[in-house]
């Protein structure tokens, strides 16, 4: 991204299961988990900047003994990720020297928007839940503060939760809770955790829910929804993928 | 099997009062009634807030299936009442007879480790073996749980079973649950989510099929016991009188233990834990006056079903439809503790006669020759841990100019895990001489607890806490923790089974918030759970030194101790012979272990273990007598840690396992074959 390779990510293997785009290059290297990065390895593996998160400011004095330290928040107490993502990205790509590539990314994430801003037209009168499955009865629903909502209000699609949410932008409830709107489309995202679709069906309440019912549910492919401008645009992309595909079929 | 039977005084005044009105346990019928009018108050706000009450008979009858409000409730709302009503019975009814069989008021599904074991054991196969849940998840939770209280059962059997013994062990078990459980959620915990919202006990349902489930389970398990009343009142006698009636004590005492620890399972099973409504329901049937076994038999699952029904309205009163899921058995776990604090005063426990029964192990001929053999295993361990480990291109030996900066890296790690363990050593030494339970260690003391509830508040207070906040707000914690215990211990002349318990409370306390966090999906759960596995991971140079520096010190300080730690062991009187003054001497020792605990605590977390253990090894090496004992269970504390630190660091490397989790792990077996029965 910005035309700058990566060498190193924490919890590799997680990124093919909750991020997939855009896709990390076999040769950057795993340092370990988000909270633990390991640092003995890191300092040998040379890296000119550090890209850190305020749960590691613990040990910022430590990253910064190996290289300078950038750290970057995307969500604070009054919500607006994708505004901060934005900032982020202006941040990183002078940081890097990358002005350009920069302002170019932004912009194409607009005009991305945009486009399927009219995409969508048709399609974005009835409202969308969007869910994590947590375990076969209860989801994670992201409404306020979060990614997912800013995406929406950008591609004119209304958001059915519109109940609190935490300061991660999500609120955790069981299906019963999804009930509150009567023609609203459920999208869900993988991965699922196993089981979930089996006990689904038997469900009666499942079975009763408007969008169950109405067969208005989407399936989307993972995103990771704590991300920020790629995330943003992967969401919005499989999202109007998955309603035209819905809309196509009948 | 229990030799010292545990009498319980039901709250003294007011049975007595209520005796001339007969038998009947008025105390427990009032109490029920309360709780039941409060939680019928609650379901009709509940109710009404969902459908208006017009169609609650069709809803409950013959709901229309196009009416989203009576689809809920009839699918949601119902048989989650009915589950709370189940559960809330069946726990209080195991509580009853757990504490019957073991003739122990503290006796509780979750006293004495099984619902901890019934949860790991779902756990494990959720994750690893998902196969084995098709055989039904009932017999995986039985598995999990008898192995739990199989653990219980060998770690105090040389205690005859005692109370206190079995209760801590029963801690003991449960804190090994937990941080294999914690294991898990560090490493994999991105696809954990469900677990926890399982664990911590969600009643939420979508149809009947738990109700149904567990109906008849539930019902074979509590008829079995209702064929048992008989034998069962005779139990609670001492072994000469029932045996003297012809009962074959055994077989009934084993039949019962069985029957409820398959009703804790199939609840476990079913809902997840369900924190302290056991021990509640069976502790306030019997303080409400329900003194005999026949009685508490029905006021307890009563009690337990409306304890129950109540807390979960209430928490749907508190959340809404729509609001963020709170785990009912989570709350009521945190209601629990207080509860518990409240009883200790109001349950007699009868004093234990501090015995280690070490004498029967074997003495060292030269107690001298083995420590110096121990600190040079102590030493190669160090070696290899500064200076070996693997590296982008493998496993190597550092060197030449990599070695600076390697060294910068591992040798605040190394000194960090160095002196926590062997404060924790020391810790555990004292605790265990001073209240003459082998169980005793400095994780049960609370103060552990303290600490890590300073970092949660530190977390949850000052958004983005920086590492000097936490150690302060931790240090903050585990002294105000110290000073309810203290504060609770004055009145006992810091009686050591009194600071035990209270101990045991604070900490269900601390597990129950953490349950509550990892539940609701807050990120900063992840931060708490890694420092709380005891992960040396972070601490700089210099809050090495300053540990390292204190450890010093504390240890220079011990001599001061010694005499008193070999005069404690032999029992009060002896003791009070040779001219010891009780309250000081154990007030002294309690603050010298709270500031050990406290010191290492916030280096590697709140749970290792090494405490428990270290002395344990010394004591089977045969180190004796206070002074080798002490030396040798700080060099042998030093090197469990610092090899788990290592081990950590490496084994999965560039991933790594905090050293506690490491030590607990390796710890665990250890620690029963040290106190495998003898």
């Amino acid at each position: 991204m910005l035309g700058v390779r990566p060498i190193a990510v924490p919890n590799r293997e997680s990124w093919e299961a909750w991020v997939v785009e855009p896709p990390l290059p076999p040769e950057i290297a795993d340092i370990g988990t988000l909270l633990e990065p390991n640092l003995e390895f890191l300092q040998q593996l040379r890296p000119d900047i550090i890209l850190s998160i305020p749960f590691l400011d613990g040990i910022k004095p430590l990253l910064e003994r190996i290289a300078p330290v950038t750290s970057i928040s995307i969500y604070a107490e009054d919500g607006q990720p994708y505004e901060r993502s934005v900032a982020a990205t202006r941040q990183l790509a002078q940081l890097v020297g990358k002005v350009e590539e920069g302002e170019a990314l932004i912009r194409e994430t607009e005009e991305k928007f945009a486009e399927i801003r009219l995409r969508l037209e048709p399609l974005s009168e009835r409202p969308i839940y969007v869910v994590s499955f947590l375990d076969p009865r209860n989801v994670r629903v992201y409404g306020r503060k979060s990614l997912f909502q800013e995406v929406f209000d950008r591609i004119g699609i209304r958001n059915a939760w519109t109940a609190e949410t935490n300061y991660w932008g999500f609120s955790t409830v069981g299906i019963d809770g999804l009930a509150g709107s009567s023609n609203a489309r459920l999208a869900y995202l993988d991965p699922l955790p196993t089981g979930a679709t089996g006990t689904l069906t038997e469900s009666p309440v499942w079975n009763a829910m408007p969008f169950v019912r109405s067969r208005s549910m989407l399936h989307l492919p993972p995103v990771l929804m704590f991300g920020t401008l790629p995330s943003a645009t992967r969401f919005a992309q499989v999202l109007a993928d998955a309603l035209t595909a819905e809309s196509a079929n009948g | 099997m229990a030799d010292q039977a545990a009498t319980m005084v039901p709250a003294g005044s007011t049975s007595h009062r209520l005796s001339f009105l007969g038998n009947l346990p008025l105390g427990a019928l009032l109490l029920c009634a309360v709780l039941i009018a409060a939680a019928t108050a609650a379901t009709i706000s509940n109710l009404t807030v969902q459908l208006p009450s017009a169609l609650w008979v069709d809803a409950l009858t013959a709901p229309d299936i196009d009416d989203m409000r009576q689809v809920l409730v009839h699918y949601a709302y119902l048989p989650r009442l009915a589950v709370s009503l189940l559960c809330g019975a069946a726990l209080g009814l195991a509580g009853t007879v757990l504490q019957q069989v073991l003739r122990n008021p503290l006796a509780a599904p979750e006293t004495v480790g099984v619902s901890a074991g019934a949860y790991l054991a779902l756990a494990l196969a959720t994750l690893l073996a998902p196969s084995l849940l098709a055989y039904g998840r009932e017999w995986v939770a039985l598995a999990g749980a008898l192995v739990a209280i199989a653990a219980v059962f060998g770690l105090s059997w040389h205690k005859g079973l005692s109370p206190l013994s079995v209760v801590l062990a029963g801690l003991v078990v449960s804190l090994y649950a937990g941080s294999i459980g914690a294991a898990l959620i560090v490493l994999k915990h991105e696809w954990l989510a469900g677990l926890f919202i399982w664990g911590a006990g969600t009643l939420g349902q979508q149809d009947w099929t738990t109700t149904l489930w567990l109906i008849p389970r539930l019902g074979i398990a509590a008829l079995a016991i209702g064929l048992m009343v008989r034998p069962l009142t005779l139990l609670g006698l001492d072994d000469e009188g029932a045996r003297s009636l012809g009962v074959p004590l055994g077989v009934y005492r084993f039949a019962a233990l069985g029957a409820a620890v398959a009703l804790i399972s199939f609840v476990v099973a079913a809902v997840g834990v369900i924190g302290f409504i056991g021990l509640a329901a069976a502790a306030l049937a019997r303080i409400g006056g329900a003194r005999r076994f026949g009685q508490r038999l029905i006021m307890a699952p009563l009690i337990g079903a409306a304890l129950l029904w109540a807390a979960d309205q209430g928490v749907q009163l508190l959340t809404g439809s729509q609001g963020d899921l709170l785990p009912t058995g989570a709350i009521t776990a945190l209601l629990g503790a207080p509860l518990l604090l409240w009883l200790l005063p109001r349950l007699k426990l009868g004093s234990e006669t501090p015995a280690l029964t070490a004498d029967r192990l074997p003495r060292a001929l030269h107690p001298g020759l083995l420590l110096i053999g121990i600190a040079i295993l102590l030493t190669a361990v160090l070696f290899f841990a500064l200076f070996y480990g693997p590296g982008p291109a493998g496993w190597n030996f550092a060197f030449g100019d990599q070695l600076q900066s390697i060294l910068s890296w591992r040798l605040p790690r190394v000194l960090a895990a160095l002196s926590a363990g062997a404060m924790l050593a020391l810790a555990g030494l004292m605790i265990q001489r001073l209240t003459g339970n082998p169980m005793a260690s400095p994780e049960v003391l609370g103060v552990s607890a303290g600490a890590a509830l300073g970092m949660i508040v530190a977390l949850f207070v000052f958004v983005d806490a920086s590492r000097p906040t936490q150690t302060i707000a931790a240090t903050v914690g585990a002294f105000a923790a110290l000073s309810v215990m203290l504060a609770l211990g004055r009145r006992a002349a810091f009686a050591p089974e009194r600071l035990l318990l209270a101990g045991i409370a604070l900490t269900a306390l601390f597990d129950a918030l953490i349950l509550i966090l990892t539940a609701t999906g807050d990120p900063r759960a992840m931060l708490l759970l890694n420092w709380f596995t005891g992960s040396t991971y972070g601490v700089d140079i210099n809050a090495a030194i300053l540990t390292a520096g204190l450890a010093a010190f504390l240890v220079v300080l011990t001599p001061l101790f010694l005499r008193w730690l070999d005069i404690l062991p032999l029992g009060p009187t002896a003791a009070h012979g040779l001219g010891l003054n009780l309250t000081t001497t154990r007030l002294l020792i309690l603050l010298m272990t709270a500031a050990l605990t406290a010191a290492s605590t916030l280096i590697v977390g709140p749970l290792t273990f090494i405490g428990l253990m270290a002395p344990h090894l010394a004591r089977r090496l045969g180190l004796a007598r206070a002074m080798p004992q002490a030396v040798g269970a700080v060099l042998a504390g030093a090197l469990i840690m610092v090899a788990a630190d290592w081990i950590g660091r490496t084994a999965i490397f560039p991933r790594q396992i905090p050293a506690g989790l490491v030590a607990t792990l390796i710890g665990g077996p250890i620690l029963m074959w040290l106190l495998r029965r003898r």
